[in-house]
């Protein structure tokens, strides 16, 4: 549809139009360099595993700073009754907002492409496991995309909006670290739920279906539950 | 063209609106009046499909608003109490995202955007930066929303609050030439407004409608007072109570 394109446009305008998303920008790909450096000059070994890894760590505190003004700012100034008045449907906000979340965030991943160029310039890298890599960084990005817009749908205060995703974020990253303290079936349950069991096969050059299925079904459940929470203007 | 039906909202305990009922035909122009938190806005917003009502229904040209949600919105248009700006916009971008969200083809968003700025007098402010506007052109923007594809309904909360007296002149002006042709609904507090624009009156207290009436109906009912004395003496102040 035609109003997704327009809105993801929008978004996008404002992203770059505001101090915050910029400012993410900048701080992210600096810190990313300097880790990139401190990771090469450890491993003496042509390869992104570890700075994959850094870099999903770091993501999860760096996507809700720019997903939480996703809705709540629109709430908060009141452009939310403009936009919920016009003849375009709550799907097309929810998933034009959310694209434009995503390609910025595809953006910072895009950087990763010049550090694929130094190791390729200085060894001899798997490029299959550095595209496998970044496919499932991409991913899991987009999955924790998801979950900011999803927060940020729930209530008006962008501060609320991005302390939810992060208590959501941790949960789902970190549940795995959790699983020792837990029976078998529980056990198991963890493991898949968390983000980390998905992307490490990536990183390693798999791509198994289940992972894909795993972060495309997240991506989706979050966007419903957002939807819902537009349609019936839950944040009041 | 817009029917209500036995409309209640509620927040949490605060009842908003008590079992409202009108019905407004086409190329009316109605005025909505009562003190502040008399419940206008709450009502605009879900004839706007903004909130839905907890219990009751909108039928707008004969169609339940509630499952033609889509239909409904692209025949009204609707100014906010406070106008639904972007900051970081400009005047024509605004207009612009406006235009394509309202349904207008690409061929004729430029032609449309453009008529709206002559229209609303904001030509000259077209590329700045909706954060630097004043007040008074803020609310013309917002105008400029309302009508840019050229709805068959208007809603429009305060379109007048902020705006100068050659503006305020302007719109009275605009909705004297859509009379007829087009519904208007407009909530405000300048009553002389409301006798130069309006042909009926809707006077909301506490979220009941205590008169719907023609501007001259209720005039003669009350011979020789003002609208403001007769609205004085309809919403008598000792009447105030903390939920206002
Ligand atoms: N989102 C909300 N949550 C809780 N109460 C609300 C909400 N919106 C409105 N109200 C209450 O509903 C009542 C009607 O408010 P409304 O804004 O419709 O008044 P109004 O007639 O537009 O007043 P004004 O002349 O000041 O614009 C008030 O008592 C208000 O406190
Ligand atoms: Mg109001």
């Amino acid at each position: 549809m035609i109003k997704i394109f327009t809105i993801v446009q929008k978004e996008l305008c404002a992203y770059f139009k505001s101090p915050i998303a910029c400012i993410v920008l900048v701080v992210t790909v600096s810190v990313f360099n300097i880790f990139f450096y401190m990771i090469i000059d450890q491993n003496r070994e042509a390869t992104l595993r570890d700075v994959f890894q850094v870099m999903e760590f770091m993501f999860v505190f760096l996507v809700p700073l720019f997903t939480m003004r996703v809705f709540a700012e629109e709430k908060s100034t009141g452009t939310m009754e403009f936009l919920m008045t016009t003849p375009t449907s709550n799907t097309a906000i929810v998933v034009g907002k959310y694209l434009g979340s995503f390609l910025f965030f595809s953006l910072i991943v895009s950087t990763t492409l010049v550090y694929y160029l130094v190791i390729e310039y200085f060894g001899h890298p798997d490029r299959a496991a550095t595209a496998t890599g970044i496919l499932g960084l991409w991913l899991e990005g987009g999955l924790f995309v998801a979950v900011g817009v999803l927060a940020s749908s729930w209530t008006r205060s962008q501060v609320i909006a991005a302390i939810s995703s992060y208590a959501i974020l941790f949960s789902l990253y970190f549940s795995i670290t959790f699983s020792k303290y837990v029976s078998a079936p529980a056990q198991e349950f963890l493991q898949y739920f968390s983000t980390m069991t998905h992307a490490a096969n990536f990183s390693v050059g798999v791509v198994a279906p289940g992972d894909v299925v795993y972060y495309l079904s997240g991506i989706f459940c979050c966007l419903f539950l957002a939807r819902i929470s537009v349609e019936n203007r839950l944040w009041r | 063209m817009i029917v209500a039906q036995n409309l209640t909202k509620n927040f949490g305990k605060v009842e908003a609106l008590k079992d409202i009922s009108f019905e407004i035909g086409r190329g009316e122009i109605v005025g909505f009046l009562g003190k502040n938190g008399a419940g206008k806005t709450t009502l605009m917003r879900i004839l706007a499909s903004y909130l839905s009502p907890t219990s009751g229904k909108v039928l707008i040209a004969g169609k339940d608003i509630a499952r033609h949600s889509l239909f409904a919105r692209r025949n009204i248009g609707y100014l906010p109490e406070t106008p639904p700006l972007y900051t970081n916009m400009t005047v024509r971008e605004y207009l612009k995202f406006a235009a394509r969200l309202k349904d207008i083809p690409p061929a004729r968003l430029r032609p449309s955007v453009d008529k709206v700025m002559d229209d609303c007098r904001l030509r000259y402010v077209q590329n700045r930066l909706i954060a630097n506007l004043s007040k008074g052109y803020k609310q013309r923007i917002g105008i400029a929303q309302a009508i840019i594809n050229d709805p068959e309904i208007l809603i429009l909360d305060e379109p007048t609050s902020g705006l100068d007296p050659v503006q305020i002149q302007q719109v009275r002006k605009l909705m004297k030439d859509i009379e007829y042709k087009r519904t208007v609904l407009l909530s405000t507090h300048i009553l002389s407004e409301i006798e130069q624009t309006a042909r009926r009156i809707l006077i909301v207290n506490r979220g009941k409608i205590i008169v719907d009436q023609s501007v001259k109906g209720l005039l003669g009912q009350y011979p020789g007072l003002t609208l403001e004395d007769i609205f004085l003496e309809l919403n008598p102040p000792q009447a105030e109570r903390a939920d206002d």
